[in-house]
């Protein structure tokens, strides 16, 4: 053997990072500290590019202006009466869409028939832009809150049966051949096995319908309404009237945030089993 | 095709004697199972199974992988029909004959139930009031050492528990025939061993009648009264061997280490013909 030199390498305690717990922790500070210095950046580039000219507050609006606008609206109450309206016409739509279109995709697993005949004309609706059906639902509806959860309904309806009776075909048959070997009769395979086996995909379907509600109930206020955040854009767009342009469209970006956290929430709720596998 | 045969080493002609009275619980009788493929041709996978299971016995099947133990338990479960023959089954129940307590080949527990509510499933689809059948799983589940997992998930559960769970659910419901699909496949060895020891003296304790499908020729010559050896598929019974090392002996590892133990392995062993590469598709 050769003269061999040796190296000594001591692991002590606490000198490997195996706390995640820890890490995420302060990743999260740090992390919406950049965010927050980087929105602040552009919030201060903005406005000095504005009061040096570089930047016409005309077509792209300044942030003091945005404040302002914010603020008289916040004080006169119409923010919140149209913050109100959309995120009603938004939830109702969203729910009913959300929660029959799973309830009906879920049954769809009793009648392999009826699921085989109506398949093709649930991917053209789904490949269908909802917001092209809003003239017509406007029309039947008025131009009121009723035709806006109409739409949202549409927009949401066949994305979560898509997604639930998918489910109902991702299930073991092992599972289902259990349940059967102990006796269980089709409705407890059912109850037992094929909805909760199905839950992950509808809760994933609830929250890309978030998403397709508001699409679709803004789309319709555009379209013709008489409130709504939708609106308040819209015509606030059309009179150049950027910052209120802006005070909207943050405002409907809370909203979504908010909503995708309910959803979430409700997820950590209803999958249990699903938590820490993360 | 002579599907019962005389025992090559030592038979004991008491135990026999004892069988012959004892009612079968299962009879199978010229069953054969062939599947359609995609394509339209029939694959034959069970070619004759005649088979007699006599109450309180416990069987263990032993064949080359994939030649059609699980579809013969499928069969006998009632979730697959058979293409032809028959099967007897006899039991408490005048509705369906016996009832089966079916451990398929994986563990097979439900993701989204805690420990407790899977083994209570089998209770649960008898109409067993919840009170009555979470009592009823505790008492199960501390005998195992599982107590403490009562209200977890699966998923935070170790493959040999995960398999004792559904070992306990299997036999919560008291079922009067016992089918184990290799249930300690994913078990270290000395859990195996152990667990071997316990579930014998169990089934001995409540008289039950089981049928195990296992991989491990040593496993079922420790814990059986008949090993069954299958063919290649289409498989059939090729030789039956009445053991019973484990009943006379009193215990698992004495039949183990018996001088009978490793006879009956090498005859086991030359009769699967076991061919380490090439094995004929
Ligand atoms: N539903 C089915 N359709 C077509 N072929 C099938 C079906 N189920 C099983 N088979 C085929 O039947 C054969 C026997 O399968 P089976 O699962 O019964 O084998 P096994 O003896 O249990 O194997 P292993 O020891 O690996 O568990 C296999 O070749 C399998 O591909
Ligand atoms: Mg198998």
């Amino acid at each position: 053997m050769s003269e061999a030199q040796f190296y000594t390498h001591t692991i002590r305690a606490g000198s490997i990072k195996e706390n995640d717990e820890q890490r995420t922790r302060s990743s999260f500070i740090t992390d919406n500290l950049w965010r927050v210095t980087g929105i602040g950046l552009v919030v201060v580039l903005w406005q000095i590019g504005v009061m040096t000219d570089w930047i016409n507050p005309f077509l792209m609006g300044s942030p003091v202006g945005i404040a302002g606008e914010a603020w008289r609206l916040i004080q006169s109450g119409q923010l919140l009466n149209d913050t109100i309206a959309t995120v009603y016409a938004t939830v109702v739509g969203f729910l009913l869409g959300s929660i029959l279109g799973s309830i009906s995709g879920l049954l769809l697993w009793f009648s392999r028939t009826t699921a085989r005949i109506i398949d093709p004309f649930m991917v053209a609706l789904n490949g269908l832009p909802k917001i092209a059906l809003a003239p017509m639902i406007i029309i039947w509806f008025g131009s009121g809150m009723l035709s806006k959860i109409a739409l949202a309904f549409v927009a949401t309806f066949v994305v979560a049966l898509l997604s639930a009776y998918q489910g109902t075909h991702q299930i073991d048959r092992n599972l289902i051949n259990l349940m059967r070997s102990m006796g269980a009769s089709r409705r407890e395979v059912f109850t037992k096995v094929v909805a909760p086996a199905s839950l992950p995909w509808i809760i994933s379907a609830f929250r890309l319908n978030i998403g397709f509600a508001l699409i679709a109930e803004i789309g319709g206020e555009f379209i013709s309404s008489d409130r709504g955040l939708g609106r308040m854009i819209f015509v606030a767009g059309n009179l150049f009237n950027l910052n209120v342009v802006w005070v909207g469209v943050i405002t409907l970006m809370i909203v979504a945030i908010v909503l995708y956290v309910i959803v979430s929430q409700v997820e950590k709720r209803l999958l249990p089993w699903e938590q820490g596998q993360r | 095709m002579n599907s019962s045969i005389a025992v090559p080493i030592s038979p004991n002609a008491k135990l026999n004697d004892q069988e012959m009275l004892r009612q079968s619980v299962i009879s199978l009788s010229g069953v054969k199972k062939a599947f359609t493929s995609p394509s339209g041709e029939s694959i034959p996978v069970i070619e004759d199974i005649t088979l007699d299971i006599k109450q309180e016995e416990f069987i263990s099947i032993v064949g080359p992988s994939g030649c059609g133990k699980s579809t013969m338990f499928n069969i006998i479960a009632s979730l697959l029909e058979p293409s032809d023959g028959s099967i007897t089954l006899r039991g408490r129940d005048p509705a369906c004959g016996a009832r089966i307590g079916y451990m398929l080949q994986r563990d097979l527990l439900f993701p989204w139930r805690t420990i407790i509510d899977n083994v209570c499933l089998g209770l649960e689809i008898q109409g067993v009031a919840k009170a009555k059948r979470y009592a009823m799983a505790r008492e199960q589940l501390a005998r195992y050492g599982l107590a403490d997992f009562a209200d977890q998930y699966p998923s935070t559960l170790s493959g040999g528990m995960r398999q004792r769970v559904a070992l306990i659910r299997t036999l919560i419901t008291d079922p009067d025939l016992i089918l184990l699909d290799e249930p300690f496949s994913a078990l270290d060895y000395q859990t195996r061993l152990v667990l071997e020891e316990e579930i014998v003296s169990i089934l001995k304790e409540h008289h039950k009648t089981v049928v195990l499908i296992t991989h491990d020729i040593g496993e079922a010559i420790a814990m059986s009264d008949r090993v069954a050896v299958m063919t290649q598929r289409p498989t059939s019974v090729k030789k039956i061997y009445d053991v019973g090392l484990s009943r006379e002996l009193g215990s698992c590892l004495k039949a183990r280490s018996d001088t009978r133990y490793q006879r009956y392995f090498d005859s086991i062993w030359d009769d699967l013909d076991i061919q380490i590469s090439g094995a004929e598709q």
